[in-house]
C-alpha cells in the first residue's frame, strides 16, 4: 500500500465512562475557583496541592505496578484522565513530568532501589520532576551539550549549565543529561542520565522571566555538584538513546494539541450571547472541531500502537506537528470570532485566557522539539536526505 | 482482527496491484476524453471490489465501510478512472433498502428527489459523475417526510453534459415524473440522504491521492538535482514534503473515521468531521506538491495534475469542507460552550 503511515483506529470502550465522569466531578469541585489566567497555563501550571489531590485519587502513575504505588490500570484509562484534565486546563505541572516521563524512564531503566524510592513519591504527588536537556549552546542541536559528569569516589561531579528547564525552580528532582565520556567526535555518544536532587549543594537555579511576565523556566548552574553513584539512570554512555526513545509517547499525547482547548467554551458562549453566530463563526468553529477530532483519533491510534509494543515515532512526530499548529491558531480564531476588547480584563474568563494564550502559544512549537526538528524527523523517516 | 478485516486488506492489496499495473496516463486521458474503460472495470469486478458493500445474500461481498476503506483508498491513490466509489455507495444503499443490484457501474446522487403519490419521481442534480456510462442512478427520494431509495434507469433521465475540474464524464440530471425501476423505504437515511456516504467515499479517495502525491514528491526530491544536489536535501523542500505528509496522514485518519461512523449508523457526524478535515488536507497537500514539482508539475504532460485536479474536484463534491464545517459549527453553537467537550469525548 502507498501510505507510509499506520493509524489503526483505537476505540475507547464505553466501560471507561464512569471513570470519565468521576474525573469530571472531581475537576468541577477542584477547579471551582480557577481563573482564566491560571487555566491558560494548563499542564505546565504548578500546583502541588492539586497534584496531591490527583494522587490521592490514584490518577498519577496509573499504569505502573502496584508494588511502586501504581494503579496497574490501562493506558486507555490514563488517557481518559489526562484528556479530561487538559479539557479544563488543570494545573498538572507538579506531577506531569514525573507521570509522563521520569516515572516511565525509571520503570524501564531504573534500579530497583531508584524505583522504590521515587515512584511512590511521584504517585502521591509529592515528588516533582523537571527535565534537564537544553543548554545555552545546545538547543535544537541537543547532542551538542557540554555539561559534564566526572567520575569521582562514590559518584559523580556535575559541572555546566542547563537552560529552559520548565518548573526547575519548583521541582524536587531533575533527570539531567550530562556528558560522561566519548571523544566528542560522535556527539550522541558518551552521554548519561542522572537523577539529581535539586537541593544538592552547588546547584544555582535562576528563574528566567518570560514574555508573559512570569517565570516558568530556568537557567540552572551546576558547580561541582556531587551525585551519588546509584543515581545514574540506566547505562553509562547510553543517555542519548534513553532520553530520546520515549519521545514517541511524549509527542503523541493530548497535551500536544489541547493546550488552548479551555478557551473554546467561553468563546462559544460569547458568540451565542451575540445571537448564535453567523456563517463564518460556524464554519471556523466547525473546522477547528473537525481538526481536533481527527487529532484525537491520531493520538489514540498512536497510543494503541504503543500498547501493542510498536514504536510509531513518525506518526507521533506528525501528531505533535499538526497538534501544535492546531493549538497555535486558536487565539487568532478567538480574535476573528469575537470582538475582544484591546484590554486584558481581569476577572473575565475569556479575556484572561485569550490574554495568556496569545502570549504563550509561540512556545508550543518550541517545547518538546521545535517544529523544524520535527519536520526533519518526518522527512528523514520518509527517506529524504 | 476480524475475518472481514483480513478480506478487506487482501482486497486492497489486489486492487492496488491491479491499478498500479493498469492505470497509465494514456488510459486516464482516454477516460477524460469520454470513453469508458471497460477492461479496467471488468478486472475490478473480477476482484469483487465493486460489490464490496453489497450484502452476501444479495450476491455481494458483505463488507462494512471500515473494511472496504483500504481498497477504496488504494483506488484513489491511482486515480482509478472508473466509478468505483459511486458504485460502492449505490450498492450499499440498494443493499440496505433491499433492492436488487442491477450490477455494473452505478451512478449516485447526493441530492434528494421528490416522490408524488402516484410514485413518480421529480428533481434534478447539477452534477452526477459517470452517469453517461452507467445503467442506473441511485438516489434518495422523499414523500411527506418519508425517505426511499430509488433506482432510476438512465434512459428516464435527461442528461446535459457538465464540465468539472476532474474532467471525469459528468452530467446535470433532470428527472420529471417517471416511476423509478425500484423503490424501497430507507429508514437508515438521515436528512442528508446519500450525501454523508458519498462524502465519506470522497474523503477516502482524497486520502489515497494524497498518499500518491507524497510518494511522488519523495521520489522527485531524491532524484531531481539543483545546485549540485538532490532538492530533497534542502530543508525548505523537506519541510514542504513533511507538511504534505502530515496532511496525507490526517486525511487518511479522517476517511477511516467517516467509514467507521457510517458502519455504526452515525454517518452524518463522521462525514462532517472527515470531509471538513480531508478537504482542508486536499487543498494544502496539492499546494505543497505543486511547489515541490515546480514548473514541470504544471505541465499537461506531467502526471501530477491528474491527481491534483481530482483533489480540487472532490473537495467540492458532496459538500465542501466549508459546507460541512458550517454544519458542524452550527451544531456546536446550538449548545452552551460547556457541552463542547462531552460532544467530542462522550
Amino acid at each position: 500500500m502507498t501510505s507510509p503511515f499506520s493509524f489503526k483506529p483505537l476505540e475507547l470502550p464505553a466501560a471507561l465512562q464512569p471513570l470519565r465522569q468521576r474525573v469530571r466531578d472531581f475537576l468541577a469541585e477542584a477547579g471551582r475557583d480557577w481563573s482564566g489566567w491560571k487555566v491558560g497555563h494548563s499542564w505546565t501550571g504548578f500546583d502541588r496541592d492539586f497534584s496531591r489531590a490527583v494522587g490521592a485519587e490514584g490518577w498519577i502513575g496509573m499504569t505502573w505496578p502496584k508494588q511502586y504505588g501504581g494503579g496497574e490500570r490501562s493506558h486507555l484509562e490514563r488517557y481518559v484522565v489526562v484528556e479530561e484534565m487538559l479539557a479544563v486546563g488543570a494545573p498538572l505541572g507538579a506531577h506531569w513530568f514525573g507521570d509522563r516521563q521520569s516515572g516511565p524512564l525509571l520503570l524501564r531503566l531504573g534500579t530497583e532501589q531508584q524505583r522504590q524510592r521515587f515512584l511512590p513519591e511521584i504517585v502521591k504527588g509529592e515528588a516533582s520532576f523537571c527535565i534537564g536537556l537544553s543548554e545555552p549552546n545546545a538547543g535544537s542541536d541537543l547532542a551538542a551539550i557540554k555539561s559534564r559528569a566526572n567520575k569521582v569516589d562514590g559518584g559523580w561531579r556535575l559541572t555546566g549549565t542547563k537552560i529552559w528547564t520548565t518548573n526547575g525552580h519548583l521541582s524536587d528532582f531533575m533527570i539531567g543529561l550530562f556528558r560522561t565520556g566519548g571523544d566528542g567526535k560522535v556527539k550522541h555518544e558518551g552521554l548519561s542520565q542522572f537523577l539529581i536532587d535539586m537541593r544538592s549543594s552547588g546547584i544555582d537555579v535562576r528563574p528566567i522571566r518570560d514574555l508573559t511576565g512570569e517565570a516558568h523556566f530556568n537557567e540552572i548552574f551546576f558547580d561541582d555538584v556531587f551525585v551519588p553513584a546509584d543515581m545514574l539512570v540506566g547505562v553509562e554512555g547510553d543517555g542519548w538513546n534513553q532520553a530520546t526513545s520515549e519521545l514517541a509517547f511524549e509527542r503523541s499525547q493530548p497535551d500536544r494539541f489541547m493546550s488552548c482547548f479551555p478557551v473554546l467554551p467561553p468563546l462559544i458562549d460569547e458568540i451565542r450571547q451575540g445571537g448564535d453566530g453567523d456563517r463564518l463563526a460556524a464554519r471556523r468553529l466547525g473546522a477547528t472541531v473537525a481538526d481536533l477530532v481527527i487529532l484525537r483519533e491520531m493520538s489514540l491510534s498512536v497510543l494503541g500502537q504503543l500498547a501493542e509494543g510498536h514504536a510509531p515515532a513518525r506518526e507521533a512526530a506528525l501528531v505533535k506537528d499538526l497538534g501544535n499548529s492546531h493549538e497555535q491558531q486558536i487565539p487568532n480564531l478567538v480574535r476573528e470570532l469575537s470582538d475582544c476588547p484591546a484590554t486584558l480584563a481581569r476577572g473575565n474568563r475569556l479575556s484572561e485566557l485569550q490574554g495568556f494564550l496569545t502570549q504563550n502559544v509561540p512556545s508550543y512549537s518550541l517545547r518538546g522539539g521545535t517544529r523544524e526538528i520535527l519536520k526533519g524527523i518526518i522527512a528523514k523517516g520518509l527517506g529524504l536526505r | 482482527m476480524s475475518n472481514e478485516q483480513t478480506i478487506g486488506d487482501l482486497l486492497a492489496e489486489q486492487v492496488d496491484r491491479l491499478l498500479g499495473r493498469e492505470v497509465t496516463r494514456e488510459r486516464l486521458i482516454a477516460v477524460e476524453d469520454g470513453s469508458f474503460d471497460q477492461g479496467l472495470w471488468q478486472a475490478l469486478e473480477e476482484l469483487g471490489i465493486t460489490l464490496a458493500l453489497v450484502p452476501e445474500d444479495a450476491g455481494g461481498v458483505g463488507l462494512g465501510w471500515e473494511d472496504a476503506e483500504p481498497a477504496l483508498r488504494a483506488a484513489g491513490s491511482w486515480a482509478a478512472p472508473v466509478p468505483l466509489a459511486e458504485t460502492l455507495v449505490a450498492g450499499w444503499a440498494l443493499g440496505l433498502a433491499g433492492i436488487d443490484n442491477p450490477g455494473g457501474p452505478l451512478a449516485v446522487s447526493d441530492l434528494i428527489f421528490q416522490l408524488d403519490h402516484q410514485g413518480r419521481l421529480s428533481g434534478e442534480d447539477g452534477l452526477v459523475p459517470w452517469i453517461g456510462h452507467c445503467s442506473h442512478l441511485v438516489a434518495l427520494a422523499e414523500r411527506g417526510g418519508e425517505r426511499f431509495i430509488a433506482l432510476i434507469p438512465r434512459d428516464d433521465l435527461q442528461l446535459t453534459a457538465v464540465e468539472t475540474l476532474a474532467r471525469i464524464p459528468s452530467a446535470r440530471v433532470v428527472v420529471s415524473g417517471f416511476a423509478p425501476a425500484a423503490l424501497a423505504p430507507a429508514p437508515f437515511a438521515g436528512e442528508l440522504g446519500l450525501k454523508p456516504a458519498l462524502a465519506a467515499a470522497r474523503a477516502v479517495q482524497m486520502a489515497g491521492i494524497l498518499d500518491r502525491l507524497l510518494a511522488l514528491c519523495v521520489d522527485y526530491g531524491n532524484t531531481r538535482e539543483q545546485f549540485g544536489k538532490p532538492i530533497g536535501k534542502f530543508q525548505a523542500i523537506q519541510h514542504l514534503i513533511a507538511d504534505l505528509a502530515a496532511q496525507a496522514a490526517a486525511a487518511q485518519v479522517a476517511g477511516l473515521y467517516a467509514c467507521r461512523q457510517l458502519d455504526r449508523g452515525n454517518g452524518e457526524h463522521g462525514a462532517a468531521v472527515a470531509k471538513a478535515r480531508a478537504g482542508q488536507a486536499a487543498s494544502r497537500g496539492a499546494e505543497s506538491a505543486h511547489q515541490v514539482f515546480g514548473a514541470i508539475g504544471f505541465t499537461d504532460e506531467h502526471i501530477l495534475h491528474y491527481y491534483s485536479r481530482r483533489l480540487w474536484q472532490w473537495r467540492d463534491e458532496a459538500g465542501s469542507e466549508h459546507w460541512w464545517a458550517e454544519r458542524l459549527g452550527r451544531q456546536v453553537l446550538a449548545a452552551p460552550g460547556a457541552q463542547l467537550w462531552p460532544a467530542i469525548a462522550g
